[in-house]
C-alpha cells in the first residue's frame, strides 16, 4: 500500500479548513491526509481521488458530483471494524476525523478493476429499464438466488454483523417556530423570531451553519458573507429561547407540524461516540419536534445538465466546484469547461480562475447572456461560447475533453459542428430546484413556476417557506423573505415580530436563465452515449424515453419502471430533469407531467436513531407484581400476559436436573388437587366501583343479575359487547350497598375500565357511579386445595368455619398480621381463599404462608397449571375459549344471562337476533380423545366425517387442550357446531401429518361435576 | 385496626402499625439494577418517596373543594392540570380529570383522612379510593432533570409551558405516569407499581449521560 501525503488539489490558502490540524484517513485501503474542517469528499478531491464508486447497474466508474446531501455517487461504507460498519454514508456529508476508514459501497473486487463493468459495458445496450424485472423474476422462486449475486456486485452498503457499541435516543422538543436550514433566509428568519421572543429551533444538516453564505462571492455590508453568518449565530447561541441544532437533518415532516430531526452528535468525532467521564455519549439523536409553525429555508439544489457521458469522473455541479474552492480550499481539477443555462453558475469559473487554474471556456446555452458576472468573466479573459452546450464528455476514468456544439433549444437538436475542448473537469448548471421534499411530505403537491424553472412548494397551514426554498434565489431578496416569512409565522401564532435590519448587499445585474435539461446530441437519445439523469440509480434519458414508448405515461409509473428517484437519493438531482425528459417524449409540459411524491426520509436515518432507547430490555414495559422477586429467586419460568410477566410454572431442580415443563405442571396440578397450591393472582384487573347507582350499572354491563347480591357476597359476572359476544368475565364482590369490587381478566383490565367509562360518560351519565383502578394497590395470593383452610387458619384471625365463611363470601381480617380481604372464590374447583393485601406487604404475607405451608405441601404454581385446573372444571378463559364470536349461550352459560332484568343491558338486543339463536352455532363442549395418551393440538380443526372429500366442512376447533394428571388423560375444550346436542358423538381431527385423531364430545366439566370440592 | 362500616361504602385500613416488613414498588429494582449514589458529577438526582398515602377523589368540584378545605385547610387546585398543596408542601392535590383528583399525604394519614372527608361530604355523590399500595412517587432534581424528562415524555416541560404548580398525566417512554412540578427545581413522577421497575430502568439508562445518582 503506497502512502501518499500530498494533496495536489489543495490550495495554499483560503477555505474554512484548519491547515494546522492534519487528519489521516483510509479510503479503499489507501492512506491519505486531510485537514480539520474537511468532509471526506473534499479530502478525497484534495488528494486527487477521481473514482469513488461504481455505478449501481452498469458498474461505471463514478466520481464526486456535488458537495452536499444531493451527492448521488460518493456513497461509502464506513468503519474500521465490524461493529462500526455504517452503510451508504455520503462522503460529502461525512466530516473527516483522524483515523476514518471508508470504502466504496460498490465495486467488486474494487472500484478500479470491476468485474461487473464488463457486464455493464458489454451488456449496457441489453440492460434497458426493467431489466432486472424482466430477466430475473422468473421463476419467482429463483429471485432470492439471483439477488444474492446481483447484490454482491451491484448492491449498496451492508449492515454490521456485530452489535452496535453506540447508544441512541430521542428528545421531545416543542417550539413556536422551527426553522429548517441555516442559510441566508433561515438565519434571517431565526433572528427575527428569536429577537421577537419566540421559542425557536434552528436545525441545519451541515457541519457548519451558514449554508450558501459560507461559499458566497457576495459581500454583506462589504464583508465576506460568512462573517455576517458568524455574527448572527453568535447572537442566537446566546439567547435562551433559541436552540441551535447543527449536523441535524429534518428527515421527515409528519402530521400536525410534528417533524423529526436526526442529529448526528458524534459522527464527526469518530466512528463510535467518545467516552466522556467514563460514559459513552449518544451517537445520534432523534428530536421529535412539535412545532407551532414551521419555516422551510431548505434552499435549492443545482440541477446538472444531462449530456452524453455526464457521469465520467470529473463532471461536477458548478456550485459544488465553488463550494470546494471557497469552503475547503480544494480545486477539483486543472482545466475547466463550464456548461450553463444561467448567470449564477459563472461564479464557478470565476472562483476557478482566482484559484490559479485554467478555465478553458464557459459554454452558455443562451444566445446573448448579459450580467455582471458575465462581464467579470469576460474581464478575466475567459472564452465564452454562447448558444451552445457541452453535448458529450470524453474520457473513461476521468474527463479528458468536452465536445461543445451549438444547439437549438426549441427544436432539441445540435445545429453546428462540435468542437472538442481538452479539459479534465466539466462543471454544469441547468438551474436550481427548490428543496421541496419536506413540504412534499405533508402531502401538498408542488406547483411549477415557469419564471424560476422549478417546482415551488405548496404549503399546508402552519408551514412557511422562505428564500431559495420557494424560488427566491437572489441573496438580498432571500434574506428579506426570511424576515417576512418569520413575521408571517409569528402572526399566525398571535405574536408580533420585531424588525430586523438586514445587511447591505450590492445589487447584481443578472439575466434570465433558459430552460435546458437534457442537452441534445448529434445522435438520437436512444443511440447517443448514455446521458445520465439519475446517477445513483443509473437511469438514463434513453431509459426514460424507452419507458414512455413502452406506454408508461404517468410520471409515477415512469419512476417505478426506471427506478428514477429511488433509494437513498430520493430524486434530489435527477427528478426535474427526468420529468422534463418525460414531458418532451410525451409532448407535454412539465406541469402536465407533474412530479412524483417525495417521501421521508430526506436522507437515510440510522435505525438506532429510530429505535432510540426502546431496545433490548427497554423494548417494551415489563410489568411486575409485588412478588416478582420471589418468583425469580425460586426459578419460575415466565409467561408474557399482556405486558405482565407471570410465573408460567416453577420447575424444580432435582439432582442438578431441571424438571421438564410437563413434569412440573403435573406435580403442581396434583399438589392443588391433593394438598394445597398457591398462585400469584395480582395481575387480575381490579376496579373499585362506588356510587348509589353502582348496582344498576353492574346490571347493565353484565349479562346476569346484581339486584340481590348482599354485602359480604361475591358473584361471577359475564360481560358482552353490544354484539352479544362475550368480552370479559370475573368475580364482583359487594363491599357495601353502594360499593363493589370488580375483577377482570389480566389482559382485559385496561379495556374493561375504558369500556365502563365509555358507557357511563356517553350513554348513562345520569347514573351516579365512579370507577377507579385498584389493580396495583392490592396483591392477590390464591391458596387452593384441600389443605387451604388448615393453612390459612394458622395465620389469620378470620373465622374460617365453613358455615359462616361460605363459598362466594368475602371477609376482612388479618393475615400474617396484615390487614387483608379474603375472598372464597375458586378458579380450580378446590377449596380456595384469595387473600388480598396492600401490595407493599405482599412479600411478607407470601413468605409467611410458605413458613406455615411446608407441612401442608404448599406448592407454588403458575399460569399453565392454572389453565389445566380450570379447564378440568370447564371454566373458560376469555380470549382463549372465546374469540369475539361466542355468546354466553354458546358457552352453555344460560344461567348467567338475565333476560328478565327490569332494564336493558349491553348485548341483550343482540342475543335475541335470529343468528345468535341458531342451534347450529359453534358451542363449547369437552373433548375426550379416544386415545388417552393424545393431547390434541389447540386450534386443531374438527370434522364430523373424515372421509368427506376435501375440502371437508369444518365443524369447529379445539380451544384449550392439556394433559390432566387427575384424569391421567389428555382432554380438551372445543367449540363444535351444535355441540351441546351431540354429547357422546365422535368427532375427528385430521392433522397436517395425515393422522386423524378421534374424540368423543363430552361435558366440558371433567372433574367434580357437582362442584362439591370448592364448597367444603 | 379500626374498621368503621360506613353504610354506603366500605373503607378499610390496609396499613398496619405492626412491625411488619414493607417493600416499596422499587425494592426489587434497587437490588437488581442498582442505585448509583449521587456524586459531585451527578446532574440529575433521583429520590423515591415511598409509602406515602395516595387517595383518588372523584366527584363534583364544589362539594369536594368544600370538604378538603374543611379537613385539610386548602382547597382543590383551581384549574385543570395544576396542583394545590398545604403550606408546608407535605400534602397536595392534583387535578387529573374533570371529576378526579389525586390527594397525596404523608404515609399513615390516608385512612383517617378518608374517614374525615367522608364525614364532611355527607350525602353528596363522590368516591374516595385508597391506592397507596399501587403507586410510588419519584423526585427528580438537578440541572439536567428537565432534559432527562424531554427524553422520556412528549409533554412540553419547558418552564413556560410547565410552570411550577403544573401536573399532568403524561406518556412516559412506552407507558404513562403522573408528572408534576411542585417547586422550581423539583419534578415529581407518580408511578404505578407494576410499571415502576420499567420506569426506573429507563431513568437510569437515559440519565447515565448525566451521571444520575439515586438518593436512598
Amino acid at each position: 500500500m503506497s502512502k501518499s501525503v500530498t494533496q495536489p488539489n489543495r490550495l495554499k490558502e483560503g477555505g474554512r479548513i484548519d491547515r494546522s490540524r492534519k487528519l489521516g484517513f483510509t479510503f479503499n485501503g489507501q492512506h491519505y491526509q486531510g485537514h480539520a474542517g474537511d468532509t471526506l469528499a473534499s479530502a478525497l478531491l484534495a488528494n486527487g481521488v477521481d473514482i469513488v464508486n461504481r455505478s449501481f447497474k452498469y458498474s461505471r466508474p463514478r466520481g464526486i458530483v456535488a458537495a452536499g446531501a444531493e451527492e448521488p455517487n460518493a456513497l461509502v461504507q464506513l468503519g474500521s471494524n465490524e461493529a462500526a460498519q455504517v452503510p451508504n454514508v455520503r462522503a460529502t456529508q461525512q466530516a473527516l476525523f483522524d483515523g476514518l476508514v471508508a470504502r466504496s459501497t460498490n465495486g467488486w473486487p474494487n472500484v478500479q478493476r470491476d468485474v461487473m463493468s464488463l457486464v455493464g459495458k458489454l451488456g449496457g445496450r441489453f440492460m434497458p429499464p426493467g431489466f432486472y424485472y424482466k430477466t430475473f423474476m422468473a421463476p419467482a422462486s429463483m429471485w432470492m438466488t439471483y439477488e444474492k449475486y446481483i447484490r454482491k456486485g451491484a448492491g449498496l452498503g451492508r449492515s454490521p454483523m456485530e452489535a452496535d457499541p453506540d447508544s441512541y435516543d430521542h428528545l421531545n422538543q416543542h417550539c413556536d417556530l422551527l426553522v429548517i436550514g441555516a442559510g441566508p433566509a433561515g438565519l434571517a428568519a431565526a433572528l427575527t423570531a428569536a429577537r421577537s421572543g419566540a421559542r425557536v429551533i434552528l436545525a441545519d444538516e451541515q457541519e457548519e451553519m451558514g449554508g450558501s453564505l459560507l461559499d458566497s462571492r457576495e459581500l454583506l455590508d462589504q464583508q465576506p458573507a460568512a462573517k455576517w453568518a458568524e455574527r448572527v449565530l453568535e447572537e442566537l447561541a446566546g439567547l435562551d429561547n433559541v436552540m441551535l441544532l447543527p449536523r441535524t437533518t429534518a428527515n421527515g415532516y409528519h402530521d400536525h407540524h410534528f417533524v423529526t430531526l436526526h442529529e448526528r452528535r458524534t459522527e464527526h468525532l469518530g466512528e463510535t461516540a467518545p467516552l466522556v467521564d467514563g460514559h459513552r455519549g449518544v451517537r445520534s439523536r432523534m428530536h421529535r419536534v412539535r412545532a407551532g409553525q414551521v419555516l422551510l429555508a431548505t434552499g435549492a439544489h443545482e440541477r446538472p445538465l444531462v449530456y452524453a457521458n455526464n457521469d465520467v469522473p470529473g463532471n461536477l455541479l458548478a456550485g459544488a466546484v465553488s463550494t470546494y474552492i471557497r469552503r475547503y480550499g480544494v480545486v477539483p481539477g486543472n482545466k475547466l469547461v463550464l456548461s450553463t443555462s444561467n448567470d449564477h453558475a459563472y461564479r464557478a469559473a470565476l472562483d476557478w480562475v482566482e484559484a490559479g487554474r485554467e478555465v478553458v471556456a464557459i459554454v452558455d446555452a443562451r444566445a446573448n447572456p448579459q450580467g455582471d458576472w458575465i462581464d467579470a468573466a469576460k474581464a478575466k479573459g475567459i472564452r465564452i461560447i454562447t448558444g451552445s452546450a457541452v453535448i458529450e464528455a470524453k474520457g473513461e476514468k476521468r474527463v479528458s475533453a468536452a465536445r461543445v456544439a451549438k444547439i437549438d433549444l426549441d427544436a432539441f437538436k445540435v445545429t453546428g459542428q462540435a468542437e472538442t475542448l481538452a479539459c479534465d473537469t466539466i462543471a454544469s448548471s441547468g438551474g436550481y430546484s427548490p428543496v421541496i421534499h419536506l413540504a412534499s411530505h405533508t402531502g401538498a403537491r408542488p406547483t411549477w413556476n415557469e419564471e424560476i424553472l422549478g417546482f415551488v412548494p405548496s404549503l399546508v397551514k402552519g408551514v412557511h417557506a422562505a428564500g431559495s426554498a420557494r424560488g427566491i434565489h437572489d441573496l438580498a431578496a432571500g434574506m428579506a423573505d426570511g424576515v417576512a416569512m418569520a413575521a408571517q409565522a409569528l402572526e399566525a401564532l398571535g405574536q408580533s415580530a420585531r424588525a430586523v435590519e438586514l445587511p447591505q448587499v450590492d445589487a447584481r445585474r443578472e439575466g434570465p436563465a433558459c430552460a435546458l435539461y437534457q442537452v441534445p446530441h448529434e445522435k438520437p437519445t436512444l443511440r447517443a452515449p448514455k446521458q445520465f439523469v439519475d446517477l445513483q440509480n443509473d437511469v438514463t434519458a434513453g431509459g426514460i424515453e424507452l419507458a414512455t414508448r413502452e406506454g408508461f405515461e404517468s410520471i409515477e409509473h415512469v419512476k417505478r419502471y426506471t427506478a428514477m428517484g429511488f433509494g437513498t437519493d430520493q430524486g434530489k438531482l435527477g427528478n426535474i430533469n427526468g420529468m422534463a425528459i418525460a414531458a418532451r417524449c410525451l409532448g407535454k409540459t412539465i406541469p402536465e407531467v407533474g412530479t412524483t411524491v417525495f417521501r421521508p426520509n430526506y436522507t437515510p436515518v440510522t435505525f438506532g436513531a429510530i429505535a432510540g432507547r426502546h431496545c433490548r430490555d427497554l423494548f417494551d414495559p415489563e410489568r411486575y407484581t409485588a412478588l416478582h422477586q420471589w418468583h425469580v429467586e425460586n426459578g419460575a419460568e415466565f409467561e408474557d400476559v399482556g405486558q405482565w410477566k407471570r410465573p408460567w410454572y416453577f420447575p424444580k431442580v432435582v439432582n442438578g436436573k431441571k424438571e421438564t415443563m410437563f413434569d412440573a405442571v403435573a406435580r403442581e396440578c396434583r399438589a392443588v388437587r391433593e394438598k394445597v397450591g398457591i398462585l400469584d393472582a395480582s395481575t387480575l384487573g381490579k376496579i373499585d366501583i362506588q356510587g348509589p347507582d353502582a348496582r344498576e350499572f353492574l346490571g347493565r354491563v353484565y349479562t346476569n343479575k346484581w339486584e340481590k347480591l348482599a354485602v359480604g357476597k361475591c358473584r361471577y359476572g359475564l360481560m358482552c359487547k353490544d354484539d352479544g359476544m362475550v368480552t370479559d368475565d370475573g368475580v364482583t364482590s359487594c363491599l357495601a350497598d353502594n360499593h363493589f369490587l370488580m375483577t377482570t381478566t389480566t389482559g382485559g383490565a385496561a379495556a374493561v375500565l375504558e369500556w365502563l367509562e365509555l358507557w357511563h360518560q356517553t350513554e348513562w351519565p345520569e347514573l351516579n357511579v365512579t370507577f377507579t383502578s385498584v389493580t396495583d394497590h392490592w396483591a392477590t395470593m390464591t391458596i387452593t386445595g384441600p389443605e387451604a383452610r388448615n393453612l390459612l387458619a394458622e395465620i389469620t384471625d378470620i373465622d374460617l368455619d365453613r358455615d359462616t365463611f361460605k363459598f362466594m363470601d368475602w371477609r376482612e381480617g388479618k393475615v400474617a398480621g396484615v390487614p387483608a380481604r379474603v375472598f372464597r372464590i375458586s378458579f380450580t374447583g378446590e377449596l380456595t381463599y384469595e387473600i388480598n393485601v396492600q401490595a407493599n406487604y405482599a412479600m411478607h404475607v407470601w413468605k409467611t404462608l410458605f413458613e406455615h405451608g411446608e407441612k401442608y405441601g404448599l406448592t407454588p404454581y403458575g399460569t399453565e397449571t392454572m389453565h389445566v385446573l380450570r379447564a378440568e372444571k370447564g371454566f373458560i378463559i376469555v380470549g382463549q375459549d372465546t374469540d369475539g364470536s361466542v355468546t354466553p349461550e354458546d358457552l352453555g352459560m344460560q344461567w348467567c344471562v338475565g333476560y328478565d332484568k327490569p332494564y336493558s343491558w349491553i348485548g341483550k338486543r343482540a342475543l335475541t337476533r335470529s343468528d345468535t339463536r341458531r342451534t347450529d352455532r359453534k358451542q363449547l363442549v369437552g373433548l375426550k380423545p379416544k386415545d388417552p395418551k393424545v393431547v390434541l393440538e389447540e386450534g386443531a380443526q374438527i370434522v364430523f366425517d373424515p372421509k368427506h372429500a376435501i375440502p371437508m366442512p369444518m365443524a369447529g376447533h379445539v380451544t384449550s387442550s392439556y394433559y390432566s394428571p387427575t384424569l391421567d388423560s389428555g382432554f380438551a375444550l372445543a367449540v363444535v357446531k351444535g355441540g351441546q346436542q351431540k354429547m357422546g358423538e365422535t368427532v375427528y381431527l385430521p392433522m397436517a401429518d395425515g393422522q386423524v385423531h378421534e374424540a368423543e364430545i363430552v361435558s366440558p366439566i371433567f372433574v367434580d361435576p357437582k362442584g362439591e370440592r370448592q364448597n367444603v | 385496626m379500626s374498621n368503621p362500616v360506613v353504610a354506603k361504602a366500605r373503607t378499610f385500613d390496609t396499613r398496619t402499625e405492626a412491625n411488619i416488613p414493607v417493600e416499596s414498588p422499587l425494592a426489587y429494582s434497587y437490588q437488581r439494577s442498582g442505585a448509583p449514589a449521587p456524586s459531585a458529577k451527578s446532574r440529575v438526582v433521583l429520590r423515591e418517596r415511598a409509602m406515602l398515602g395516595h387517595l383518588i377523589l372523584r366527584g363534583g368540584a364544589i362539594v369536594l373543594d368544600e370538604a378538603v378545605r374543611a379537613v385539610l385547610g386548602f382547597g382543590l387546585p383551581a384549574r385543570p392540570n395544576t396542583l394545590s398543596h398545604s403550606e408546608d408542601g407535605a400534602r397536595s392535590i392534583q387535578w387529573l380529570s374533570p371529576d378526579e383528583w389525586l390527594l397525596i399525604v404523608p404515609g399513615g394519614e390516608e385512612f383517617e383522612l378518608e374517614g374525615e372527608l367522608r364525614n364532611a361530604l355527607g350525602d353528596a355523590h363522590y368516591a374516595i379510593v385508597n391506592v397507596s399500595g399501587g403507586q410510588t412517587l419519584i423526585e427528580l432534581s438537578g440541572e439536567k432533570a428537565r432534559e432527562l424528562l424531554m427524553k422520556s415524555t412528549p409533554s412540553d416541560v419547558h418552564p413556560e409551558a410547565f410552570p411550577v404548580g403544573k401536573g399532568v398525566t403524561a406518556v412516559f417512554a412506552k407507558t404513562n405516569l403522573i408528572l408534576r412540578r411542585p417547586t422550581e427545581t423539583r419534578w415529581e413522577l407518580v408511578l404505578r407499581r407494576s410499571f415502576s421497575d420499567y420506569c426506573y430502568r429507563w431513568l437510569l439508562d437515559a440519565g447515565a449521560e448525566y451521571a444520575i445518582g439515586v438518593e436512598r
